[in-house]
């Protein structure tokens, strides 16, 4: 019994790079996203090309990749690569932001699409300027859409965290890595994957009860 | 000063010319019905005036405001202000689904015109009674049936306190018993002088309520005038084929 207290705890010491890296993503990836699809639903004909260049560049290749990309990769561009050294966990939220922020472009462009027609219509003779549109009409109902996607996509977030290891960013896999080794003993596994359920479990909830108070 | 003015107004998808030099005006608390065949133009001619829809050529002018003249629109400025003297009310209701009654109603008064709240409710409150729905201010959108979202529509339209009314076909989603009462409201705004525009099939109703019909088909007006007249003596062999079968309803 009390190693298993010693392995949760050694394990912990890496919780707050999973839940740092987690809070990072979700907050800064959301707003990204939907400034990006904004970008790939407008008219604007150069934001439309760019946005859909990212999504392709960032969906199409391995998040893994990306890491390495961001952590070792970018030193090596010629003249600007000096300024581009990130410390790992820097590295670490870089990538994930722009990587979930394409998926929420995404997801936020199917709630969009399926906001009516008449809707607009209704809000432009009320007298609505765009942006009110889009803030007091489209997006509450677009996010009410979205919620089951965004939910899913933040589970897929807690388990992704774990990639960050290969850069070497000491959150919760990286600790049981270690203790394994260490104590040449797999039972550090089971805690971690305990540490994830809680984690996803939570989310589970946290979804469950904003469906329910935003359906309509 | 006629209320609102249309000139040679031309609209085509493509090469389908759907409004071929449409003309007609009307007066402040008239209530003219316009009726006609699927595809005769009737809802794309109400959606240009409140500029759903963009007309290649001609003139609208609203109250001696000119939101499109000889082909040219007014600046974004001018056509909000133009465009915010009508009202609309659509086939499919277009009810804000995620916010109450009362806030379909008074969210257009609070955050277009800036009116306080607490008055906007008030206000919201009155036309709920004057629809028939005054119990239904925190009712979702989606729990009222058909006909109690169009009055809902119709007092939401009515908050912004419109010159003119344009409905677009707005029993046409409804059954009968709930067309009954959208129109009871219709009705009561047409005794009560409000200019309406109403593009409809409910004969009976246009024969009933409205101060002239007008007949369109083909992109343009084939014959108006007082509902009787149109109905008991047709100039065009036209208005008589499309009204005979009526006559006796």
């Amino acid at each position: 019994m009390a190693y298993v207290g010693q392995i949760v705890a050694s394990v912990s010491e890496g919780l707050q790079y999973t839940l740092g890296l987690f809070a990072i993503t979700i907050v800064l990836s959301m707003p990204l996203g939907l400034l990006l699809m904004f970008g790939r639903v407008g008219k604007n004909r150069l934001a439309k090309a760019l946005t859909s260049v990212l999504v392709w560049l960032l969906r199409g290749t391995p998040l893994l990749l990306q890491l390495y990309f961001f952590y070792f990769g970018l030193t090596f561009i010629p003249t600007i690569g000096k300024y581009l050294v990130m410390d790992r966990f820097t590295a670490a939220c870089v990538a994930f932001v722009l990587n979930y922020a394409v998926y929420f472009c995404e997801i936020f462009r199917g709630g969009y699409l399926s906001v009516d027609k008449g809707q607009f219509e209704a809000a432009k003779v009320l007298g609505f300027s765009r942006s009110q549109t889009i803030r007091r009409i489209v997006i509450p109902q677009m996010l009410r859409v979205c919620l089951p996607a965004i939910s899913n996509e933040s589970i897929t977030l807690v388990k992704d965290t774990a990639l960050v290891t290969a850069i070497g960013v000491t959150e919760i896999l990286y600790f049981t890595k270690a203790a394994v080794n260490r104590d040449v003993n797999a039972f550090a596994y089971v805690v971690a994957a305990g540490m994830y359920l809680i984690m996803t479990y939570g989310l589970t909830a946290l979804f469950k009860h904003l469906e329910k108070k935003y359906s309509f | 000063m006629a209320m609102i003015e249309v000139k040679g107004l031309k609209k085509s998808y493509g090469t389908d010319l759907v409004l071929d030099g449409v003309d007609f005006c009307i007066d402040k608390g008239e209530t003219v019905a316009i009726i006609g065949a699927s595809g005769a133009g009737k809802s794309t001619m109400l959606r240009c005036l409140i500029d759903l829809e963009k007309a290649q050529a001609g003139s609208i002018c609203i109250e001696g405001e000119y939101l499109l003249k000889d082909g040219v629109y007014a600046d974004e400025k001018t056509a909000r202000r133009v465009c915010a003297k009508m009202g609309m009310v659509f086939q499919s209701f277009n009810l804000f689904p995620h916010i109450s009654v009362m806030d379909n109603l008074i969210y257009a008064p609070v955050y277009v015109n800036g009116e306080a709240k607490e008055a906007a409710r008030a206000r919201g409150h009155e036309h709920l009674q004057m629809v028939g729905l005054a119990d239904k201010a925190d009712a979702m959108p989606n729990d009222l049936s058909g006909g109690q979202k169009q009055r809902v529509a119709i007092a939401r339209a009515m908050m912004m306190n419109p010159d003119v009314l344009l409905f677009d076909e707005p029993t046409s989603a409804l059954d009968p018993q709930l067309t009954g009462e959208v129109l009871a409201v219709m009705k009561d705004l047409a005794l009560r002088k409000m200019t309406m525009v109403i593009v409809t099939h409910e004969m009976g109703f246009a024969r009933e309520v409205a101060d002239r019909m007008v007949l369109m088909g083909e992109g343009n007006i084939i014959e108006q005038g007082p509902p009787d007249m149109l109905f008991d003596h047709p100039k065009d062999p036209r208005t008589q084929a499309f009204l005979q079968p009526l006559r006796h309803e």
